[in-house]
C-alpha cells in the first residue's frame, strides 16, 4: 500500500509498505528503505517510534481517518496522510465545486453576523463573530460561496459543531 | 495585624493551586472555592476545605462577591487571595474585605482604583515623574471622538479600553479607514467584559518591547523592586513566553526602570506584590500600566532571585514589614512558556475536549505550574491556560535549551496546545538575540516562514512517517479479533509486550 502524506509546510512525502509485521514495517519514504518499528504506549495516542535505529517519542491526535496531528520533539505538525484509493477518490471530488458550511468550532455566542442572504462572498471573507473563553473570534469563509441560509442571529448562544450558516457554491466561470 | 492562618482563594486553574501550594508550605490552611463545571479540579481536591460557588458561568461562580464573602464569613477564613483576573483588580472585594474584617491579599483599593483607570494613572504617573507614551487625557465615548484623537496624535495608534487588562478589548488602528470596525469590536469587547465601551487613544511605539518590573511593597512605607522581565513574545496582548531578567537593553536602563517602577509604586502608596509595565523602544522606555495583583509570569522572578512572591503578600497581608529586598541578588535566567488549550494552526481557537494521557517534563531546572490532570476535561468558560513550564538556567542559553529539552518531554494527549508554537519560537533569530518585538509573534505567523530548528533529524519527514504508520496500525487493529495469540491485545501491542519479556530474558 502506498501513502501521500502532506505537511502543512507544503512538503509532500510518498511512503509506500513494502513489508508489514505485527510492531514492524519496511518502508520505503520518497525511494528510500526505511526499518520502522512502533509501538503503542498508552493506546491514548502516545508511540515510540524506531526508525532506522532512531528512537522517538510522537503522539497523535487525529481529527479524522486521514488528518493528524503529530506531535514529535515538543513540535506539532499537520499532517494529511492518504492512501492510493482515498487519493483516487479525493481527485475527483476536488474537481467539483465545494459548497461550505460554517460551523461553530466551539461552543460560544454569536455577537455579530457580516453576512446578508444571498451575499456573494470571497474565500478569506469574514461570516460572524463568535465570542468564546472572553475573546472575540472572525469567523471566516475558506472556499467562498453565495449565503444561502443563515440558521443563526446575533446574541444567540451557539453549541460546538452546530451549523451557523449554509453557503452554496460559486458558480465556475464559462 | 496577626500573621494569617486561613486564606480563602477566590480563584481557580493553575494560580489557585499556586497560591494553595505556598499556604501548604507555610502552614496556612486553605479554603477553596468552586463552580459546578470545577468540583473535581485539583484547586478543590488539595484544599483543606472546598465550597461550590454556583454554576460554571463566571458570572454564577468565581465573580460571585456575595457568596465569597459568605463563605470566609462562614470558615472564618482570616484572609482572602484573589490571584489574577476574575475579581483581583475590583476594589469592590477589597472594600467588601475591609467591612468583614477579613485581610485582602493585594494592594490598597486607591492604589488599584487609580491604577485600574488608564486616565487617573496616566495623570498620576506623570505627576511622579514616570514616562508615558503621549495620548488623550480623556476616553473616546465613539468612532468620531476616536478620529478626532487619533488626527491629533498622529497614526498609528492604539484603541485601548478605559477599564481594559488582559489585551481584552485593545486594538491597532494604522489609518483612518480602520477605525469604524477596530472601534466597534474592541468597544464592544469592552462592554461585555467590563461594562464600558470607551476608549483610550494613544500613540503607537514603533517596535516596542514589552518590559515589566516586579515590585513589592508592605504597610510600613517599604516598596521594592524585584528585577526586571521581558514578554515581548505575546499574541493579540496575550503572552506567551517570558523571562527574567531582561536582557538587550541600553545601558543603564536596567537600573533607571525599576527606579521609576518604584516611583510609580510609591506614587499610589502602593504594597503587596505588584507589576510595572512599560514599553521599551530605542532605549527609552514608558509607562503602560500598572498590574495591582500576583502576575502569571511571577515565577521567573522567584526562580531568578530565589523568592516566593505568595509568601511575601500573605505576609504582607499579616502586617508583616519585609527585610530589605533590595539586597536580592539575581542569578542566572529563568524562561516562562505558557501551555494555553488552544490551535495555533487554526486561528488559535480554543481547543476543548479532555486531557487524555500527560507526561510533564521533570529534571534539573525544571519547573512546572500546573493544575491539569488526566481526564481534566477543558471548558469554554474560563482561560485557556492549563500550565506554566518555567525552565531555569546559569545563564539565559542554558534556559532556553533547557525549556526546549522541556517542551520534548512534555506530553498533553487530548487537546491542542500552545507548545509547538513555543518550541518554534525559541529556536527563531530574534529570540535568541532577544529583539523581538512584542509583533514579533504576529509577523512571525503571517510569514509563515520555515521553522529554524535546531535537531539533526527532518522532524517533519518523520511526523510524515509517523503519520504513515499510525494508519497502518489503525488497520492493522481488526486483526485483533482474529488472532488468538494476541489475546484481544493490538499485535502492536502484543508484539512490544513480547519484545519487552525477550529483553529481560536475555539479561
Amino acid at each position: 500500500m502506498k501513502y501521500y502524506l502532506s505537511l502543512s509546510s507544503g512538503r509532500e512525502v510518498e511512503l509506500e509498505v513494502l513489508e508489514q509485521g505485527p510492531g514492524t514495517a519496511r518502508l520505503l519514504v520518497d525511494g528510500r528503505e526505511v526499518a520502522a518499528d512502533f509501538l503503542d504506549v498508552d493506546r491514548l495516542g502516545q508511540y515510540a517510534v524506531g526508525l532506522d535505529g532512531r528512537s522517538y517519542a510522537a503522539s497523535i491526535e487525529a481529527r479524522s481517518d486521514t488528518q493528524l496531528v503529530v506531535t514529535l520533539a515538543g513540535e506539532s505538525f499537520a499532517v494529511t496522510a492518504v492512501d492510493e484509493r482515498e487519493r483516487a477518490a479525493g481527485e475527483l471530488a476536488a474537481s467539483r465545486p465545494k459548497a461550505e458550511t460554517i460551523m461553530a468550532s466551539m461552543p460560544g455566542i454569536v455577537v455579530g453576523l457580516r453576512v446578508e442572504l444571498g451575499q456573494t462572498l470571497e474565500p478569506g471573507d469574514p461570516v460572524l463573530v463568535l465570542e468564546a473563553m472572553k475573546m472575540q473570534n472572525e469567523i471566516c469563509s475558506e472556499h467562498g460561496g453565495i449565503v444561502q441560509e443563515i440558521l443563526v442571529e446575533a446574541g444567540e448562544s451557539v453549541a460546538g459543531n452546530q451549523l451557523l450558516v449554509k453557503l452554496a457554491p460559486l458558480e465556475e466561470e464559462a | 495585624m496577626p500573621p494569617l492562618r486561613k486564606v480563602l482563594i477566590a480563584n481557580r486553574g493553575e494560580i489557585a493551586l499556586r497560591i494553595l501550594r505556598t499556604c501548604r508550605e507555610m502552614g496556612v490552611d486553605t479554603v477553596a472555592v468552586y463552580s459546578e463545571a470545577d468540583r473535581e479540579a485539583l484547586h478543590v481536591r488539595f484544599a483543606n476545605e472546598a465550597y461550590l460557588l454556583g454554576g460554571p458561568a463566571p458570572a454564577d461562580s468565581y465573580l460571585r462577591l456575595d457568596r465569597i464573602m459568605e463563605i470566609a464569613r462562614k470558615t472564618g477564613a482570616d484572609g482572602i487571595h484573589p490571584g489574577f483576573g476574575f475579581l483581583a483588580e475590583n476594589p469592590a472585594l477589597v472594600a467588601a474585605c475591609e467591612e468583614a474584617g477579613v485581610a485582602f491579599i493585594g494592594p490598597p483599593v486607591r492604589a488599584m482604583e487609580i491604577m485600574g483607570d488608564k486616565l487617573a494613572s496616566r495623570r498620576a504617573m506623570i505627576e511622579a515623574g514616570v514616562p508615558v507614551v503621549p495620548g488623550t487625557t480623556d476616553p473616546a465615548a465613539d468612532v468620531d471622538e476616536a478620529l478626532a484623537a487619533a488626527e491629533d496624535i498622529g497614526y498609528p495608534v492604539m484603541l485601548k479600553a478605559s477599564a481594559g487588562g488582559g489585551g481584552k478589548g485593545i486594538r491597532v488602528v494604522r489609518e483612518p479607514s480602520e477605525m469604524e470596525s477596530a472601534f466597534s469590536t474592541a468597544s464592544g469587547e469592552a462592554a461585555s467584559a467590563f461594562g464600558d465601551g470607551r476608549m483610550y487613544v494613544e500613540k503607537m511605539v514603533v517596535e516596542p518591547r514589552h518590559i515589566e518590573v516586579q515590585v513589592v511593597g508592605d504597610r510600613h512605607g517599604n516598596c521594592y523592586a524585584i528585577g526586571t522581565r521581558e514578554c515581548s513574545i505575546q499574541r493579540r496582548h496575550q503572552k506567551l513566553i517570558e523571562e527574567a531578567p531582561a536582557v538587550n537593553l541600553a545601558d543603564g536602563v536596567s537600573e533607571r526602570i525599576q527606579e521609576a517602577a518604584v516611583a510609580a509604586a510609591k506614587a499610589v502608596d502602593y504594597f503587596s506584590a505588584g507589576t510595572v509595565e512599560f514599553l521599551y523602544s530605542r532605549g527609552e522606555f514608558y509607562f503602560l500600566e500598572m498590574n495591582t495583583r500576583l502576575q502569571v509570569e511571577h515565577p521567573v522572578t522567584e526562580e531568578v532571585y530565589g523568592v516566593d512572591l505568595v509568601e511575601l503578600m500573605i505576609r504582607v497581608a499579616g502586617g508583616e514589614e519585609l527585610e530589605d529586598l533590595s539586597a536580592l541578588e539575581p542569578r542566572g535566567h529563568a524562561i516562562e512558556v505558557r501551555i494555553n488549550a488552544e490551535d495555533a494552526a487554526n486561528n488559535f481557537m480554543p481547543s476543548l475536549g479532555t486531557v487524555s494521557g500527560l507526561r510533564m517534563p521533570f529534571g534539573p531546572g525544571a519547573r512546572v505550574d500546573g493544575a491539569v490532570y488526566h481526564g481534566m476535561e477543558i471548558t469554554p468558560y474560563y482561560d485557556a491556560m492549563i500550565a506554566k513550564l518555567i525552565a531555569s538556567g546559569a545563564d539565559r542559553e542554558q534556559a532556553r535549551r533547557r525549556m526546549m529539552r522541556m517542551l520534548q518531554e512534555l506530553h498533553i494527549g487530548g487537546v491542542t496546545t500552545s507548545a509547538g508554537l513555543a518550541m518554534q519560537i525559541l529556536q527563531t533569530e530574534e529570540f535568541c538575540a532577544a529583539r523581538a518585538d512584542t509583533n514579533f509573534v504576529e509577523r512571525y505567523l503571517e510569514e509563515g516562514r520555515a521553522p529554524q530548528r535546531e535537531f539533526a533529524d527532518d522532524l517533519e519527514e518523520v511526523a510524515a512517517i509517523v503519520a504513515a504508520l499510525h494508519r497502518i496500525h489503525q488497520g492493522a487493529a481488526p486483526l485483533r479479533r482474529e488472532s488468538a495469540a494476541g489475546g484481544g491485545l493490538s499485535p502492536w501491542v502484543a508484539v512490544g509486550r513480547q519484545r519487552r519479556l525477550a529483553g529481560r530474558a536475555n539479561r
